[in-house]
């Protein structure tokens, strides 16, 4: 009998057949191609729900899948490299599924208000946009292995491409689309010599284990590492210590993560990426292509436990993001702008996460933030329909009453962003930074000290979040209007509230999911996510693919060196943590509605005095990027080009005109006289006839 | 009492070098084509020969499909030599030099 497993590949195969189906016959559709792209997601997210109620034992026993569908490159010999298609469905992919499916399923039927009833022209190349976006961030969930991961991971940084730069008659949307794939492409570039570099030593890109009737059929390569460490395997690891060579691996592959998740320093495309349609801002922000690299790293986690250093590494790049990016949302005057930087932040969050060794809280976190993020972006999107396509929150105010809908759910929204309780946000966010603070005061050697200090920024960064999102919310909401057509708003129809409604409960409510603090002190078994990852005590799924968090645990402590301490006690400290971001959180919403909650509230970044420019360019980063690449990679590559040009160039043409010339003098004994011919053949033989007889016959 | 071989080498030595003498000399291209043939029975001379100093039916079975090669040729010569006629208005070899760079 066909299980929901054999219907896997369907999930992105659906999205994919819609992105044909709108690009070629969307213009003949009422909807421009939007119906397939619903019909399709919306079978998606069926799949998916199936597939997560088999995964979670609902429909039989609790399973996962790995299986390789398709050979592409079948190696001949020994030690030739065979690569394959193939699906891993585990816990972790079918939460990510659900999530991707349903998230595109919402922006889809947001589109229909955002794009078809603005009238915009070009729709069906928006919507097969669409469908390939959704199809392959799908693809890159449940592939098996790591190149099949960095060929879907391409698709996405292509689609992202194609739908940032929509607009492309417009001067920015093409200039940001560049901007995004060649930032995302300089961390792929990476990312690739990662996967050849892991091919290489492992000779397999699996995640997890490929069992046949119970014995292993083909090692993961986050097992053979494993095992490396553990003396009991060895590889080629090209004259490195193997641990050395695992942490630069997972240091190339981190390349690809930063670049797609928008991590420091390559976080820069992201706030240029707004350039696009707001319903694909919120698809690239919430479900797809940014969250790509934190599941990247959620999906080989057993790989980089192995490694101290690339944790350590992972841990302060996200806490420092998290915090860098906060402090840019504070100054910007655009609504989607101070979103794409809460975006930023909050993967930072996820990466922190990570880093510390909280596999949970980063995927709770991935699961909040996808769902309140979309939310904020598609309340966005309906601020800016309202607004007639004008972003600048100082033109708003006052849309509180207009559009109470809007107003309600981007308020639960930001609630979750900001990290208030009972909003998903806090528990999430809670739990990343209570991961963080006891790992810190935990771990053994050099880990510690740079926990703590991401741990400090992280929390720094609380306050930040709940002061720019509620200074968001203040301006674009509360006081009076300040502007004709935020005094008279166009109105909104369903196709914009419905997503939003049922996202807006979504942000209030999936923090259930894992309420730790509350399980902590009532004792209730009410963790449901961690009990989702953790799979069953003996046997099942986590023993098959080797990515149970149990698995997880121990790696961390035997391997990585990642202890837990509780300087007050296990209770206590818990709730405390949880105090101290609440607080600093309801600290920095209060200190917005101080400054912004006003009926005609006025700017206060001069008060930030010389910050304020810094902030406004964003740390200089586009400069510095745009320096690097116009003093350092332009006068690199016209010294190429002139050693090109000269040099290897020169030799090529020389030999070349050398050739000819002494070919256009040959020719001449072609005279097309046929006589001449003739005679130039008796002479040569005669010649070849002189030669034998000197030589005495064969020559050796 | 039967001819020796190396007269009968020595004859076809002589017809081959007139042939190719008439080849290297002359500009009909009528009399290039009976050149050719000339040259073409030298050989068919010496595989009879040794075919006779040898005592097998080789060469003479060989010097058969020569003798139906030429005839091939002939056709094909005859027809290039009326192109020649009637692009050029004269079958002179040495007129025809455009094939060339």
């Amino acid at each position: 009998m066909a299980g929901a497993y054999d219907f896997v590949p369907a999930i992105a195969a659906l999205p994919f057949v819609a992105f044909l189906v709108s690009l070629f016959f969307g213009r003949y559709m009422p909807k421009r191609g939007a119906e397939a792209g619903i019909i399709a997601t919306a079978g998606s997210l069926l799949i998916s729900v199936w597939t997560a109620l088999t995964v979670a034992g609902i429909t039989g026993p609790a399973t996962s899948y790995n299986e390789n569908l398709y050979t592409w490159v079948a190696g001949v010999g020994d030690g030739a490299l065979t690569l394959n298609l193939g699906v891993l469905v585990d816990p972790l992919t079918a939460l990510m599924l659900l999530i991707v499916s349903l998230i595109s399923l919402l922006v889809h039927v947001f589109s229909l208000g955002y794009m078809n009833d603005e009238g915009e022209t070009g729709l069906p190349r928006y919507y097969a946009g669409l469908g390939l976006f959704t199809a392959s961030m799908l693809g890159f969930v449940f592939s098996n292995n790591l190149l099949m991961a960095f060929m879907f991971f391409e698709l996405v940084g292509l689609c992202s491409y194609l739908l940032i730069g929509f607009w492309f008659r417009d001067d920015g949307p093409p200039s940001a689309a560049k901007k995004a794939f060649l930032v995302t492409r300089f961390g792929d570039y990476f990312f690739l010599i990662g996967v050849v570099g892991i091919f290489a030593t492992f000779g397999t890109g699996l995640f997890a284990p490929l069992t046949e009737g119970g014995s292993v059929a083909a090692e993961s390569f986050p097992v053979v590492a494993e095992q490396v460490l553990e003396g009991e395997a060895s590889v080629d690891t090209f004259g490195f210590d193997p641990q050395t060579w695992f942490t630069i691996l997972g240091l190339l592959v981190l390349g690809g993560v930063l670049g797609k998740s928008a991590q420091f320093p390559l976080h820069t495309w992201l706030p240029d990426a707004m350039e696009g349609p707001t319903p694909v801002s919120a698809l690239i922000h919430a479900a797809t292509m940014v969250a790509a690299g934190v599941y990247l790293v959620a999906r080989m986690y057993g790989f980089y436990l192995l490694s101290p250093t690339a944790l350590a590494i992972i841990a302060l790049v996200g806490g420092f993001t998290a915090l860098f990016a906060a402090s840019m949302g504070v100054v910007k005057q655009e609504l989607k702008q101070v979103l794409a930087y809460s975006t930023i932040s909050q993967y930072g969050y996820m990466m922190l996460a990570l880093g510390t060794g909280g596999y949970v809280a980063a995927v709770f976190h991935l699961t909040t933030h996808a769902i309140f993020k979309a939310l904020l972006f598609l309340g966005a999107g309906s601020v800016i329909i309202a607004m007639h396509h004008n972003e600048n929150m100082w033109d708003m105010g006052g849309l509180k009453e207009k559009m109470p809908i809007t107003y309600w759910t981007f308020l639960s929204g930001s609630l979750a962003l900001a990290g208030i309780v009972p909003f998903a946000g806090f528990w999430s966010k809670d739990e990343v930074l209570y991961e963080a603070l006891i790992h810190g005061f935990g771990s053994a050697g050099g880990l510690a000290p740079v926990y703590l200090l991401a741990y400090a920024m992280g929390l720094l960064a609380v306050f930040f979040t709940g002061f720019y999102t509620f200074r968001m919310v203040y301006l674009t909401f509360h006081g009076d209007a300040r502007s004709d057509t935020a005094r008279d708003p166009e109105p909104v129809r369903w196709n914009v509230k419905g997503p939003l409604a049922v996202l807006g409960i979504g942000a209030a409510t999936v923090g259930l999911i894992n309420m730790k603090p509350v399980a902590e002190l009532t004792g209730a078994h009410i963790d449901f996510l961690h009990k989702w990852l953790l799979g069953p005590e003996e046997g099942g799924w986590p023993a098959l693919t080797s990515t149970g968090l149990h698995h997880y645990e121990v790696l961390m402590k035997d391997v990585a060196g990642i202890q837990s301490a509780y300087p007050l006690g296990e209770t206590p400290t818990l709730l405390v943590s949880a105090l101290v971001s609440l607080s600093l959180a309801v600290g920095g919403v209060l200190v917005a509605r101080s400054l912004y909650g006003g009926p005609d509230p006025v700017e206060h970044t001069d008060r930030l005095g010389g910050m304020k420019t810094v902030l406004m360019h964003n740390y200089y980063q586009d400069e510095y990027q745009v320096w690097l690449a116009q003093g350092v990679t332009v006068p690199l590559a016209r010294a190429a080009d002139k050693f090109d040009q000269g040099v290897v160039d020169g030799v090529v043409n020389g030999i070349s005109s050398v050739s000819l010339f002494t070919g256009s003098r040959f020719r001449r004994i072609q005279s097309g006289i046929v006589t001449n011919y003739a005679a130039l053949m008796t002479l040569s033989l005669v010649l070849l006839l002189v030669v034998f007889v000197v030589f005495g016959g064969v020559v050796n | 009492m039967a001819i020796v071989t190396e007269y009968y080498l020595l004859l076809s030595a002589a017809v081959f070098c007139i042939g190719l003498y008439g080849i290297l000399t002359r500009e009909s291209a009528l009399l290039f084509l009976m050149s050719v043939e000339l040259m073409l029975n030298a050989a068919n001379i010496n595989f009879v020969a040794f075919a006779f100093y040898w005592g097998n039916l080789t060469g003479q079975v060989f010097s058969l499909f020569t003798m139906a090669l030429a005839a091939a040729e002939v056709a094909v010569g005859i027809g290039i030599i009326l192109v020649l006629y009637r692009n050029f208005d004269g079958i002179d070899v040495t007129e025809a030099a455009t094939m060339r760079w």
